[in-house]
């Protein structure tokens, strides 16, 4: 029977869990098209392989000592390995840094569509269907592939994780892998900072509305010293050099999940989400009804956050 | 170094967007502008210029308006483009695109360095780097947020980020595609020489016959647009209301009385 196969990924031999919840995607799409669901993994040995294999059924495991870290050009050529030398109807990869890396390259590899940055699918008069963020989240849209395979990439949470059941089936794919065009010379930390927010109980955090330096400073600083808590920001706060990246809340900074969390001029795309979501008690302070993270606050107010937030340091007297 | 830096056009995202028939926005109500991620792929190219000489070509795909995008990277100093302009190009997905700026990178006769920004804000399907790399057979790295180039002109040591603030320190050669996140640089505004100069730069207007791109619209895409709508959530943000005073104190009162966080 066809498979849908899902490509796993780790760091320093940790799995990801983005890996996890597209184990629960490859079971769903399966599901839905009549195919059985499988992983494959790509590493120096197969323990990585033994570990997916708790969570679906079967998994095909590339072995090679290239693979111990990763190659955006191995894994494409693994990609193809495996869709080769079995009978493969979908690729499901992470939209994560690694998974943009090679999605693409993997997909021309196998003469597939490509649909990316999903967080959705469903199946429709007989076609798989894939929803994804538009326009900074502000807009969705659904696309289907036209080829016989397709791949497609997911954004983190877009499926729960699965959970760990009966042992699966490993079975060795032969992969004759060229060399890789990038040469990994060391991983480093770029955001060690002297502050830790991710401990704050409270955090109030700026986004480009905030508009230079100086009012992130007036507004956002003063009001999380008022409430006794952190100050932290989105990218484009700390692209711009207004406050230090260690301060930088989502995919590409801290992950945080205080008590309270106050979000002013930033508009809610996911990946700042992605660092903040976990968090008890939302604000959302936005010019813009319409601003995406509204859909993630508990509480909303549509104003002017130069008005706003010196009333809320009023009314906290 | 030889240059070329893809650029496309965006909708400002504040923008109030209006969807027409479930099929496309409605364009008459935007203001468009350059990618945010191209600005700083734009600055990067023009930064290597300025240490190894050479030139940056600015290359875009998009209807007749896209030329002010493109003069504006003239403008901070790009020294000529080509606009590829053809309705059954930007009618195709991503493949479609992609093959016809691959064509024109051919038609230069290639060149050192390939840059565009890590994803469009409009689109972010963050593929076109990478499927352009793999069209031309060369190597490629997504995320850069920084760009070493060796007195050779040809050893590139590029950090690329990953999640959690880390960065894979890699080396690689050039001919390469880098695909440029933000904050890598701070890109340059046009001055008011820089503007006047731009107007007078040479650009190159191509249709998809003049390439000779084969794949073409909805037919030689591989994927297929269904439809676009506002996304609808489970979930909304109890909204308070009333002036920027009476809000403010009703959200304190929530946060202490009802939350109990502060
Ligand atoms: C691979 C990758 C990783 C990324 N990692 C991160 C990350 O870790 N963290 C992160 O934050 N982003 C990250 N981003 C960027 C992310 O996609 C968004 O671009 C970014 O989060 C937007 O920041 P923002 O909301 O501050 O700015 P914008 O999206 O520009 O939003 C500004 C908001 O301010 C509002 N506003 C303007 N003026 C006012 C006013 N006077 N009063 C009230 N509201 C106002 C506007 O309505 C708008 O909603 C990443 C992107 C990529 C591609």
């Amino acid at each position: 029977m066809a498979r849908i196969v899902l490509i796993a990924e780790q760091r320093n031999g940790k799995l990801s869990e983005a890996t996890l919840e597209l184990c629960k995607a490859a079971k769903e799409i399966a599901s839905m098209v009549g195919a059985t669901p499988a992983a494959a993994v790509f590493y120096k040995d197969d323990s990585i392989a033994k570990e997916v294999a708790q969570y679906i059924p079967e998994v095909f495991s590339v072995v090679d000592a290239k693979l111990e870290s990763f190659s955006a050009d191995l894994y494409a050529q693994a990609v193809k390995a495996v869709v080769e030398s079995q009978d493969v109807k979908g690729v499901l990869i992470p939209h994560s840094y690694d998974g943009v890396d090679y999605a693409a390259k993997a997909a021309l590899a196998i003469g597939a569509g490509i649909v990316s940055n999903c967080n959705k699918v469903a199946f429709e008069g007989g076609a798989l269907v894939f929803t994804r963020n538009t326009y900074n989240g502000k807009i969705q849209e659904q696309k289907s592939v036209k080829t016989d395979k397709f791949v497609a990439t997911f954004e983190k949470g877009a499926f729960d994780k699965e959970a760990a059941g009966a042992a699966g089936s490993v079975t060795a794919v032969s992969a004759s892998l060229g060399d890789s065009k990038r040469k990994i010379k060391e991983v480093i930390a770029t955001m060690a900072g002297s502050v830790d927010i991710s401990q704050a109980k409270i955090i109030v955090s700026g986004g480009r509305g905030t508009k230079e330096k100086d009012k992130y400073n007036d507004i956002i600083v003063s009001l999380a010293k008022k409430l006794g808590g952190e100050y932290a920001a989105s990218r484009p706060v700390v692209d711009a050099g207004w406050t230090d990246a260690a301060r930088q809340v989502g995919q590409s900074g801290k992950t945080v999940a205080p008590a309270l969390y106050l979000a002013a001029g930033i508009s809610g795309a996911i990946q700042h989400v992605a660092g903040m979501k976990g968090s008890q008690c939302i604000v959302a302070i936005n010019k813009d009804p319409e601003a995406p993270i509204f859909n993630i606050a508990t509480y909303g107010i549509v104003g002017d956050l130069f008005e706003v937030i010196p009333a809320i340091m009023e009314a906290l007297g | 170094m030889k240059i070329v830096v893809l650029v496309k056009e965006v909708p400002d995202m504040e923008s109030k967007f209006k969807i027409i028939d479930g099929a496309k926005i409605d364009e008459s109500q935007i203001a468009f502008k350059m990618n945010d991620f191209d600005a700083y792929a734009v600055e990067a190219a023009l930064q290597l210029k300025e240490k190894f000489g050479g030139e940056v070509i600015i290359i875009s795909a998009g209807p007749d308006r896209v030329t002010k995008e493109v003069r504006q990277a003239f403008a901070m100093g790009a020294d000529w483009g080509i606009h590829v302009n053809d309705p059954q190009i930007d009618a195709g997905d991503n493949f479609v695109v992609s093959s016809a700026l691959v064509k024109a990178i051919e038609s230069l006769g290639g060149a050192d360095l390939i840059m565009t920004g890590v994803q469009s804000e409009d689109y972010q399907a963050s593929l076109t780097g990478v499927v352009i790399a793999d069209m031309l057979g060369l190597a490629h790295c997504t995320n850069v947020v920084k760009i070493d180039v060796a007195a050779d002109q040809k050893t590139l040591t590029i950090n690329r980020e990953l999640e959690g603030g880390l960065n894979e320190v890699l080396e690689m050669s050039a001919p390469a595609v880098l695909t440029i996140q933000s904050g890598i640089n701070e890109p340059r505004y046009p001055t008011l020489p820089g503007i006047m100069k731009a107007k007078k730069k040479r650009l190159d207007v191509k249709k998809a016959a003049d390439l000779g791109v084969a794949e073409l619209g909805e037919a030689g895409s591989k994927t297929k647009f269904i439809k676009m709508f506002f996304p609808v959530s489970d979930h909304k943000a109890e909204i308070i209301e009333g002036d920027a005073k009476t809000a403010a104190k009703t959200l304190v009162d929530k946060l202490k009385n009802e939350a109990k966080v502060i």
